[in-house]
C-alpha cells in the first residue's frame, strides 16, 4: 500500500471544521462492552454530527457474541439514543454514519479471526477510500494488550511508522498497570509491536475542555504566569471527589483502590498541568516533556498521607450502604475509597509549596476542583484596624459547572473601613453557552489527526508508579484504612494532615 | 431585575437606568450579568428593529452581550429617545444570566446625535458589532462612518443588497479600516462549503480540485435581485480563491424559497459531482461519479438569531471571507 502524498484540503480553511481526518479503518476490540456503548460510539456519533468526520470513515466492532453489521447498528444506535450528546439521533446523519459502521466477530485468541478481520479491511480501503489507515482501539482488559498486539503484528496489520504509508495507531484505556513493573510490562508489550509514536494511551481527564483549558489560562494570559510560583503561592489544593460509590465496578476496583484510579492518572495529570513550566510549542513532545519533568521532581511521600475507606452514611439525602457490603466487594477489604497526601515539588519555582491532593469516593457530591491559595500582602495594613483579611484563591472549576473564579478581599460601602471577600466569576454556561464537546470526541479526533499531545507518554506512566509505588507498599503491609461515613469529605485524619500546616481544606 | 420590561428613560440616563435594573431584583435566583460583546444593531423602520431586538435577545443566551438596537429615521421630525431592558435566560436550576439591551430611536437630524451616545453606551473592553440591517447606504458614507469607528466587526447581509456597490463598501471597508466585516450570507453558505470540502477530502479527489471547469448554482429568488445571486457569487469566489482554480459559472435564481438548493461541479472530463439541499431531512448531500464518495453535511438552524450567534462565536476576522469578498465584487461587476 503506498500512500499518495497531498497538500491539506485548501477548501477547509477557516471552516469550523477545519481539521478533518482522513478517513481511516477504527476497530474496537472488545465492542460488546460498556465503553464502546456509552463511550466511544455515542462519541464517533457525535463527530459524523458535528461534521468533523471524514467521507468513508469505517469503524468495525471486533468483539465475541455473534452479531451482524444490521444487528451491530441496530444496537449502536440504540445507545446513541441513550448517551450521545446530541438527541434525539438525527436520522440523516446516523444513516451515511451507519453505512460505515461494520461487525467482525472473533475471538482475541483466534489467530483465523484476525485474519478474516485484516480481508475485511483490506476490503474497506478499495470500497471506502480507507487508504490501509489503521486504527485499533484496544476497550479490553490489559490482559489482552499482548494477545491482541501480537496477532495484529503477526498477520502485518501493523505498518512501520518509519516507512512512508499509511498510519497505524493504538489507543489503550487505563489502568496502565498496577504499579512500577506491570507498567513496565505493558509498555514493553505495546512497543514490541507499536512503536512508542504509534500507541495513543488515553486519559479522558486530558480530554475534557477546562482541563485544557489550563494551559490556556496559564499560557495564554500574561497577568497570571508571573505569579505563579512560590514566591506569591502559598499552596495548592486539588480536590477529587465523586459522590458515588463503586456501582458496578467493585470488582476491579477492589483490586486497584483510590490511588491507583484517580491519583495515579488523572490527579497526576493535574499536578503536572498545574506546575509544569512553559513548553517550547504547543506540541506533543514539547507539552509532554514539561509535564514529565514535574512528575520526575516529585519529592517521595513523607507520612503526611492518609487513607480511608466510606461505611455507611448518607449521601445526597439518600442512605448509602458502606464500602465492605458493596456488590463484588470483599468483606473485610483493606481497599482505600479515600486518599490524601500532602505533595512536594522539588523544582525551583515549587520548592517548599505543598500541593493538598486528594480524592475520594461517596463524598457528598461530585467535583473536580483545584485552588490556588496565594501569599497574603506583605505588610497588613488593615489587620491593624482588626481586620480579618482572607487570602486570594484562584479556583478552577474541571467539573460540574466549569469555570474559574478569583476571590479577593473588597471594602464594603459605608463610613467604616470594613471588607468582606468577594469573588469574579467566570463560568462555561454563562459566557458560552454551548455544551462542551465529550472528552472521548476529543480524543478520537486527535487519534485520527495524529496528534499525541492529550495522551499520556510511556515515561509520564512509569514516572507517576515510580513515586506512587512505596506508598502503595507501604499500605498493603501496614493495618486498616482510617473510616469515614458515606456523605462526609473524607476521615479526620485527612483534617488533620492539612491543619497542622495551619491552613485548611476549601469547601469546594 | 425587571428582565423582559422596557424601561423608557432619558438619552443622558441611559447608564443609570441600567443601573437601577440590577438594583430591583427580588428574585430568589442568583442573577449573573455577562457580556462577551457589545452589539450595535442599525435598523430603518419599526419591523427591522422588532427584527433585531429579538433576534439578539434571542442570541444572547449562546453569546451575551450588551445590545445597543438603534432605529434611524432621518426624514422625520427631530427627536431622540431611549428604552432599556434586560434579557435573561436559566442557567442550570437556580441562576439567571442576564444581558442588557438599549433601544434609541432617532428622528430628523438627531440622527447625527446617534454614534456619540452609542460610543458612550459601550462596555469597556469588549468588542464592538455593529449589525447592519438592511440595505447598507453605500451612496451615503458619512453617515455610515462614524457608526462604524469604534466597531470591531461590521455584520451585514448581502441577501438585502440590491447592488454590487453595496458589496464594494463593505470591501473598502475591510481593506481600509480596521473593522473586520462579516457576512450573515456568508455563514449560511458554511453549510454548503463545509460539504464542497468533503467531497475534496479524500485525497484521490483532492488532486481532481484542479480539474474542475464549471460550476452551476440553483438557488431561489428574495427580495432583491442582486441579493439572490450574492450567496452564489460568494460560493463561486470562495472556489476560486481557496482552490486557485479559474472556472465558469451558471447562476439560475429562478426557485421560490430564498437560498442555495443545489451545486453541480463539473469536471474537464465531463463527470460531475452534485450537492443538493434535502429541505424535510435538514441536510446537504454530496455525491456523483464512482470517485465521489457520499457525504452528508446537516444544515444548521438558519434563524437570524442562529446566524448572529455563529457569527458572533468566532472571535477573529474571517480571512478566507475577505479574499473571496474582493473575487465575489469583481464577479458582480461582470
Amino acid at each position: 500500500m503506498t500512500a499518495i502524498a497531498v497538500e491539506p484540503n485548501p477548501l477547509r480553511e477557516g471552516l469550523e471544521q477545519e481539521r478533518v481526518p482522513d478517513a481511516s479503518c477504527l476497530v474496537i476490540f472488545g465492542a460488546s462492552g460498556d465503553l464502546t456503548q456509552r463511550k466511544l460510539i455515542p462519541a464517533l456519533y457525535a463527530l459524523a454530527h458535528d461534521g468533523l468526520l471524514p467521507a468513508g470513515q469505517t469503524i468495525i466492532g471486533f468483539a465475541r457474541p455473534d452479531y451482524t453489521d444490521d444487528a451491530f447498528r441496530a444496537a449502536m444506535r440504540e445507545a446513541c439514543e441513550k448517551h450521545a450528546r446530541t438527541k434525539p439521533v438525527d436520522d440523516a446523519v446516523w444513516e451515511n454514519f451507519a453505512r460505515g459502521l461494520f461487525y467482525q466477530r472473533g475471538e482475541f485468541t483466534d489467530p483465523e479471526a484476525y485474519l478474516r478481520l485484516r480481508r475485511r479491511l483490506e476490503e474497506f480501503d478499495k470500497t471506502r477510500g480507507t487508504g490501509g489507515r489503521r486504527i485499533y482501539y484496544l476497550a479490553v482488559p490489559p490482559d489482552f494488550f499482548a494477545q491482541i498486539s501480537e496477532f495484529l503484528g503477526a498477520e502485518k496489520m501493523v505498518g512501520d511508522p518509519e516507512r512512508d504509508g499509511p498510519y497505524t495507531r493504538v489507543i489503550i484505556e487505563k489502568p496502565f498497570g498496577h504499579d512500577l513493573a506491570s507498567a513496565r510490562e505493558l509498555n514493553r508489550v505495546a512497543v514490541t509491536t507499536f512503536r512508542e509514536r504509534q500507541v495513543f494511551r488515553i486519559d479522558h481527564y486530558l480530554g475534557k475542555e477546562t482541563v485544557q483549558n489550563l494551559l490556556v489560562l496559564r499560557f495564554a494570559n500574561g497577568i497570571f504566569e508571573p505569579f505563579w510560583n512560590r514566591q506569591y503561592i502559598d499552596h495548592v489544593q486539588l480536590t477529587v471527589a465523586e459522590s458515588i460509590g463503586v456501582e458496578k465496578r467493585g470488582s476491579y476496583f477492589d483490586s486497584a483502590g483510590i490511588t491507583r484510579d484517580i491519583i495515579q492518572n488523572h490527579m497526576l495529570q493535574l499536578v503536572s498541568l498545574v506546575a509544569m513550566e512553559p513548553p517550547v510549542a504547543f506540541e506533543a513532545n514539547s507539552v509532554r516533556d514539561e509535564k514529565v519533568k514535574v512528575l520526575r521532581a516529585l519529592r517521595e511521600l513523607d507520612d503526611r498521607v492518609v487513607r480511608g475507606q466510606y461505611v455507611e452514611g448518607s449521601v445526597l439525602g439518600e442512605p448509602a450502604a458502606g464500602y465492605r457490603s458493596e456488590e463484588k466487594v470483599d468483606p473485610k477489604s483493606r481497599t482505600e475509597t479515600y486518599a490524601a497526601m500532602r505533595v512536594f515539588i522539588d523544582n525551583w519555582r515549587w520548592a517548599d509549596v505543598p500541593f493538598y491532593i486528594r480524592a475520594g469516593k461517596r463524598l457528598p457530591k461530585r467535583v473536580t476542583d483545584i485552588s490556588i491559595h496565594f501569599r497574603p500582602a506583605p505588610y497588613p495594613l488593615f489587620s491593624r484596624l482588626g481586620l480579618k483579611m482572607s487570602a486570594n484563591v484562584l479556583a478552577i472549576r474541571i467539573q460540574p459547572d466549569e469555570g474559574v473564579s478569583l476571590k479577593f478581599d473588597s471594602k464594603v460601602p459605608g463610613p467604616a473601613v470594613r471588607t468582606a471577600p468577594v469573588s469574579m466569576e467566570f463560568r462555561y454556561a454563562t459566557s458560552f453557552g454551548a455544551e462542551p464537546p465529550e472528552a472521548y470526541e476529543r480524543l478520537l479526533l486527535e487519534t485520527m489527526l495524529g496528534d499525541a499531545t492529550l495522551f499520556a507518554r510511556r515515561d509520564e506512566i512509569e514516572t507517576a508508579w515510580a513515586w506512587l509505588d512505596p506508598l502503595l507498599k507501604r499500605w498493603a503491609a501496614n493495618g486498616d484504612p482510617n473510616p469515614y461515613a458515606a456523605g462526609t469529605w473524607g476521615p479526620e485524619a485527612a483534617d488533620q494532615l492539612i491543619e497542622r500546616d495551619g491552613r485548611k481544606w476549601r469547601r469546594p | 431585575m425587571n428582565a423582559g420590561t422596557d424601561l423608557k428613560v432619558d438619552t443622558n440616563a441611559i447608564e443609570k437606568g441600567l443601573a437601577s435594573l440590577w438594583r430591583t431584583d427580588k428574585s430568589d435566583e442568583a442573577i449573573t450579568r455577562a457580556a462577551l460583546w457589545n452589539v450595535v444593531a442599525h435598523t430603518w423602520t419599526g419591523e427591522q428593529q422588532a427584527q433585531a431586538s429579538d433576534a439578539l435577545a434571542r442570541a444572547s443566551e449562546s453569546v451575551p452581550s450588551r445590545s445597543i438596537v438603534v432605529r434611524s429615521n432621518p426624514s422625520g421630525r427631530a427627536s431622540l429617545s431611549s428604552w432599556v431592558s434586560a434579557n435573561c435566560h436559566l442557567v442550570g436550576k437556580n441562576q439567571q444570566v442576564c444581558s442588557e439591551e438599549v433601544v434609541i430611536v432617532a428622528d430628523g437630524n438627531r440622527v447625527h446625535h446617534v454614534a456619540p451616545l452609542v460610543s458612550a453606551l459601550l462596555l469597556p473592553d469588549m468588542p464592538v458589532a455593529v449589525w447592519w440591517l438592511g440595505d447598507l447606504p453605500s451612496e451615503n458614507e458619512t453617515y455610515v462612518a462614524p457608526l462604524l469607528d469604534p466597531a470591531d466587526r461590521l455584520i451585514v447581509d448581502s441577501r438585502e443588497f440590491n447592488a454590487p456597490d453595496d458589496l464594494a463598501l463593505v470591501g473598502r471597508i475591510a481593506e481600509e479600516t480596521t473593522t473586520a466585516p462579516a457576512d450573515l450570507n456568508w455563514v449560511r453558505l458554511e453549510e454548503w462549503r463545509a460539504a464542497t470540502a468533503s467531497l475534496f477530502d479524500p485525497a484521490p479527489m483532492r488532486e481532481r480540485l484542479r480539474d474542475l471547469r464549471h460550476v452551476k448554482i440553483v438557488s431561489g429568488r428574495g427580495s432583491f435581485e442582486f441579493g439572490s445571486s450574492a450567496e452564489g457569487l460568494l460560493y463561486v469566489a470562495w472556489l476560486k480563491v481557496q482552490g486557485d482554480i479559474e472556472v465558469a459559472f451558471e447562476l439560475d435564481c429562478a426557485r421560490s424559497k430564498p437560498g442555495i438548493e443545489l451545486i453541480e461541479l463539473r469536471f474537464a472530463d465531463g463527470t460531475t459531482a452534485t450537492l443538493t439541499r434535502d429541505r424535510e431531512r435538514g441536510v446537504v448531500i454530496g455525491g456523483g461519479d464512482a470517485h465521489v464518495l457520499d457525504c452528508i453535511t446537516r444544515l444548521q438552524s438558519r434563524g437570524l438569531h442562529d446566524l448572529i450567534v455563529r457569527q458572533l462565536k468566532r472571535p477573529e476576522i474571517d480571512r478566507v471571507y475577505v479574499k473571496s469578498l474582493r473575487v465575489a465584487r469583481e464577479l458582480a461587476d461582470r
